[in-house]
């Protein structure tokens, strides 16, 4: 019950790692924070959890590269228990028998790409190179609060100012060569670059992730930046792991807000956003408490944030179609496979250091696509696209001595299913991507102990993600920047006063990276 | 090298007759030369059939934008609307009519969704102003990141302001609703499904996507640039006869004085120290001029230039530019109208645009099959009966009947080529296509598959567009980045086709621009006129 002594400066809805970040630059800043998590454990999409028993996963989200070096520094992320460990080779078997590696050592990449294509090998020096400077483009505007191209209000057009003043300072080489990114499709862009089609395939792959796009979908090419960034920018310029799975991130976010002075409750669900005369006065939780607050900030997905937690009533008619027709539409899967060993994968037989790394089903861009168009239609893909780690041969403690565990990410696997999800889906599209692996690696199947399949659906229901999408809101051209996730209400505010957002469906988006946290709880402090 | 102009012009299609005629007006020697032998380039009639003839590529009319007529000081001839702009045959086989004026609309879809009608108005009135931005938008060179360019700016949003009332909070509209598949913006507002697929078609028109694909809201807009208010389809045709805007323009050319030259086709464009000095003609024959105006399309213009001329960034840029033509076009000849034309609305449906694809799936599927190269077994196809408004085309009291197909991609994988055989079995498909719903019989049939598209039109892989209209391809990026301004990197080479901003559909656009090019570039040249 609502005592005055109780009374926090910030109520965060939502312990995931956005609402965390927010948490712990308010509790620096001097707030009194309080952090309201639903499950009995933070982190949201990043979490760990023990499914089988000495089996540890992580469960949903499963690498990081993009988590902004700033918040690492702030936060003092490695005192409280950062530690990443990096994902250095990417194997992608081939029909033939074949596979195509890439490998953290730079001549031995470039050996194993001339070995399939001499120009590939060549045209990869530039390509990379361009992509450095486009991900060198893009940074400041991730570390952007998007100004409102339709307001007049100076600090609005003081920004845009600062932005035409970056993309001016881009030159017209480099503008030109982001605007075709930021419109083109993947395979589109890469087809001006490389002609081994799995290479490709490979690096179009990262551009359908969380998306409804397949490689040739105009837009999807962002979505390879998008990915790109944390390799160029991110704090450890690698896809890396986090000891004990993605939910260590989670926990030393967590442990920093606490330090700071935040507390967090987990087991805490939030019923209801309070509003009185178009201010927030607090939230009512599930078993009736209320709390009072002067501000209250959503990490939960503008669905949520904008219909469910609030009266239709206190926002404006626009804003409510705005977010309806926000698009979502979870496109992927998760298996998690306990094992009693190290498959084997034909391309490249016995252990090695590529079991350290990941692999990458995805031999042809025709396959992805056409794993798309399973997809569009309503079916989960007959041939998907999966990006496969082993965790436990990174940090052994995940699994019993001997023993691993294996996640697959599994694209597409559409929410809106026809028929929608049941068990026997679920189960039948299990089976359809560990069919699809032992094509690669036959003697999977044996070595299979436990299996735990997410479908879209599942993933919404446990970590709260509207229709299972992992990036809240799908990365789509339209859905960016000023437009994240409606034009007006893309600056973490929102038609409420003192409520606001923070989490991956405004600016910059999804992934593990923390800048929409760090960008709302800022514009909180410095914004009254 | 016996004759000498100031300018010559390459393509006597409505942009090369606009840029010569502007250039002639100003006081230039302009000579003119189509490797055809009559004008009008992709909306020439031709005679596919001995006594039955059609509009070539296209069956509406298209957009001359008034202000470029206006500077030319050409009357436009009249334009006729179809009374019902386009129908759709629904996935039970009824028939869905789309009035041109949209109150008569509204109470057509109204028997199909409530829903739909009542957001019919406001939904046309949306479109309408995002693409009058568009109109204004094409009107001036495209602003791209130079200085130069970015004073255009002011005068575009001045321009979209005075036009349309078009605000900052419109702008904002018309950048979210660019880049969005037009299915999702269909889906935002619609129910119906036959409604949702007849607009998703005016968006996929002549590209190689579906309505899935990112930036097929920005293909409506373009394709209703200088349509009729109200309209989601058609921009209406010319009244007296289908090539009627051609024959204006070659007249207004001859009159500013203008040469004008059929069947020679340039083969160079002569070039000295990194300028223009002619064109050589197949056969031989050479022609003097300081300033050569292309309006062919880009690739077809660089392969007339010796390429040591080029830089080879400009060139790598130039072969990236995407074609993927998609578009046949198959020509009935007719004993007799078909069955559905016995009712007012099946002869105005008819003289508009009927489309077979019920839904916005179908068209997805159809373009999923050119995503690999293949061509789909059910197409997406629209018919028209052109001799409903112009009887002249056929002997009298037969008809002619126009089917647009998409997509019959000009790349066929797996050993697929277009030959005779091929274009058999597409005619065969579409043939029994239009039967389910339109029971009809020929005399004659041509099928112009995009391998015949590319030879007798000259266009790169048969596309229409002169490269395809996605977003990566459009403004300050067309033809390539760096060079959207309609100077090539030769001095004295103009791009005015299609192939530049503003595009294909926008008659006139892009010769219009080129030619203010060529004239500021003239004022600025020291020698004042070279």
């Amino acid at each position: 019950m609502t005592t005055p002594s109780s009374r926090y400066d910030a109520i965060i809805v939502g312990g995931g790692h956005n609402g965390l970040v927010a948490a712990a630059y308010l509790a620096r800043a001097g707030r009194k924070t309080l952090v309201l998590e639903r499950r009995p454990l933070v982190g949201g999409a990043a979490v760990s959890e023990e499914i089988f028993p000495g089996f540890t996963f992580s469960v949903f989200s499963y690498v990081v590269s993009l988590l902004r070096p700033e918040i690492i520094r702030d936060l003092h992320l490695p005192r409280h228990g950062l530690q990443i460990l990096p994902l250095e080779s990417t194997v992608t078997p081939l029909d033939n028998g074949d596979y195509l590696a890439s490998w953290p050592d730079a001549d031995a990449n470039r050996r194993e790409l001339a070995r399939h294509s001499p120009r590939d090998a060549e045209a990869a020096v530039q390509f990379g190179r361009l992509m450095h400077h486009m991900a060198m483009a893009v940074r400041p505007i991730l570390g952007m609060v998007p100004p409102d191209p339709a307001s007049l209000a100076p600090s609005d057009l003081a920004a845009l100012l600062k932005l035409g003043k970056h993309f001016r300072g881009l030159g017209s080489e480099r503008f030109h060569a982001l605007y075709k990114l930021m419109t083109m499709s993947s395979a589109d862009y890469l087809d001006e670059w490389y002609e081994f089609d799995p290479l490709k395939a490979t690096k179009a792959a990262s551009g359908i992730i969380g998306t409804m796009m397949g490689p040739r979908s105009p837009g999807s090419a962002y979505v390879l930046l998008h990915h790109y960034m944390g390799e160029i920018d991110g704090a450890f310029r690698a896809w890396g792991f986090q000891k004990g799975g993605t939910g260590g991130i989670s926990n030393a976010i967590a442990s920093s807000a606490r330090a700071f002075g935040a507390e967090i409750r987990t087991n805490a669900t939030v019923e209801r956003v309070l509003v009185k005369g178009g201010r927030v006065t607090g939230v009512a939780l599930a078993n009736g408490d209320e709390i009072s607050a002067r501000v209250v900030v959503s990490g939960l997905d503008p669905r949520r944030t904008f219909l469910d937690l609030v009266e239709r009533s206190e926002i404006p008619d626009d804003v409510v179609q705005g977010i309806e027709r926000y698009k979502f539409r979870g496109s992927s899967g998760k298996v998690n496979l306990a094992l009693s060993g190290l498959p084997s994968f034909t391309c490249m037989p016995g252990p090695g250091p590529h079991m350290r790394g990941a692999f990458s089903i995805s031999p042809s861009l025709d396959y992805l696509e056409r794993a798309y168009d399973d997809a569009k239609y309503g079916e989960f893909s007959r041939n998907p696209y999966m990006d496969i780690v082993i965790p436990s041969m990174i940090d052994p403690g995940m699994a019993p001595p001997g023993k691993h565990v294996m996640s697959i990410f599994v694209q597409y696997a559409p929410y809106h299913l026809n028929g929608g999800w049941t068990d026997a889906k679920r189960e039948a599209f299990g089976d359809t991507v560990v069919k699809t692996l032992s094509r690669y690696a036959p003697n999977i199947e044996s070595l299979i102990l436990h299996r735990q399949v997410l479908s879209p659906a599942d993933v919404e229901r446990i970590t709260g993600l509207s229709e299972g999408n992992i990036f809240g809101g799908e990365l789509a051209l339209h859905q960016l920047f000023f437009l994240r996730p409606v034009p007006q209400w893309a600056r973490y505010r929102t038609p409420i006063r003192g409520y606001w957002q923070c989490g991956a469906g405004t600016h910059p988006g999804g992934g593990i990276m923390g800048a929409s946290g760090r960008l709302a709880a800022l514009e909180i402090v410095n914004g009254r | 090298m016996s004759v000498s102009f100031d300018v010559i012009v390459i393509g006597a299609g409505s942009n090369g007759l606009v840029a010569a005629t502007a250039l002639a007006q100003s006081g230039r020697q302009v000579l003119l030369l189509e490797r055809a032998n009559v004008a009008g380039g992709k909306s020439r009639v031709i005679e596919f059939a001995p006594g039955y003839r059609a509009p070539s590529l296209g069956i509406e009319g298209g957009w001359l934008p008034p202000p470029i007529a206006h500077g030319i000081r050409l009357e436009l001839p009249g334009m006729k609307g179809p009374r019902i702009a386009a129908s759709v045959a629904g996935v039970d086989g009824t028939m869905v009519h789309l009035p041109q004026d949209p109150s008569s609309a509204a109470e057509q879809i109204r028997r199909h969704s409530p829903r739909d009608a009542a957001r019919w108005m406001g939904f046309t009135a949306r479109i309408a102003k995002l693409a009058g931005f568009l109109e204004a938008l094409y009107l001036l060179p495209p602003p791209d990141l130079d200085m130069r360019s970015l004073a255009d700016v002011p005068g575009l949003l001045g321009l979209a302001k005075k036009f349309r009332g078009l605000g900052r909070a419109d702008m904002t509209e018309l950048l979210r609703v660019m880049p969005m598949p037009v299915q999702d913006l269909l889906d935002d507002e619609f129910e119906s499904d036959a409604l949702k697929a007849i607009i998703g078609a005016t968006a996929i028109r002549d590209l190689r996507q579906g309505p899935r694909s990112g930036g097929t809201s920005f293909g409506l807009l373009h394709w209703l640039a200088g349509a009729p208010a109200g309209s989601v389809r058609a921009r209406g045709a010319w009244r007296d006869r289908p090539d009627a805007l051609t024959v204006a323009l070659e007249t207004a050319a001859r009159k500013a004085g203008v040469t004008i030259r059929y069947s020679a086709a340039v083969a160079n464009i002569l070039i000295r120290d990194d300028a223009v000095t002619g064109v050589a003609i197949t056969g031989g024959e050479e022609i003097t001029a300081p300033i050569v105006v292309s309006t062919a399309d880009p690739a077809r213009t660089m392969a007339l230039v010796d390429p040591v001329w080029l830089d080879p960034e400009f060139m790598r840029a130039m072969q990236n530019i995407r074609y993927r033509g998609c578009t046949s076009i198959v020509h009935y000849a007719l004993d007799r109208l078909p069955e559905m034309a016995g009712s007012p609305d099946g002869v105005d449906a008819l003289s508009g645009i009927v489309s077979l694809s019920p839904t916005l799936d179908a068209l997805e599927r159809a373009a999923d099959a050119a995503k690999y190269g293949t061509i789909p077994h059910a197409p997406h196809i629209e018919i028209s009966i052109p001799t409903l408004r112009w009887p002249s085309l056929a002997p009298a009291g037969k008809h002619v009947l126009v089917a647009r197909v998409q997509y019959a991609p000009w790349h066929l994988r797996d050993g697929h080529f277009w030959d005779g055989a091929t274009a058999s079995a597409l005619g065969r498909t579409v043939t029994q296509a239009i039967e389910r719903v339109i029971p009809f019989s020929h005399s004659a049939v041509s099928v112009m598959t995009p391998a015949r598209i590319e030879d007798e039109y000259a266009l790169t892989q048969g596309s229409i567009t002169h490269g395809e209209l996605m977003l990566d391809q459009i403004l300050f990026m067309r033809p390539v980045a760096g060079s959207g301004r309609y100077a090539m990197p030769v001095d004295g080479l103009y791009l005015g086709g299609s192939g530049a901003h503003p595009g294909p559909g926008v008659l006139g656009g892009a010769g219009w621009l080129a030619s203010r090019r060529v004239l500021a570039d003239a004022k600025r040249s020291p020698g004042g006129w070279r």
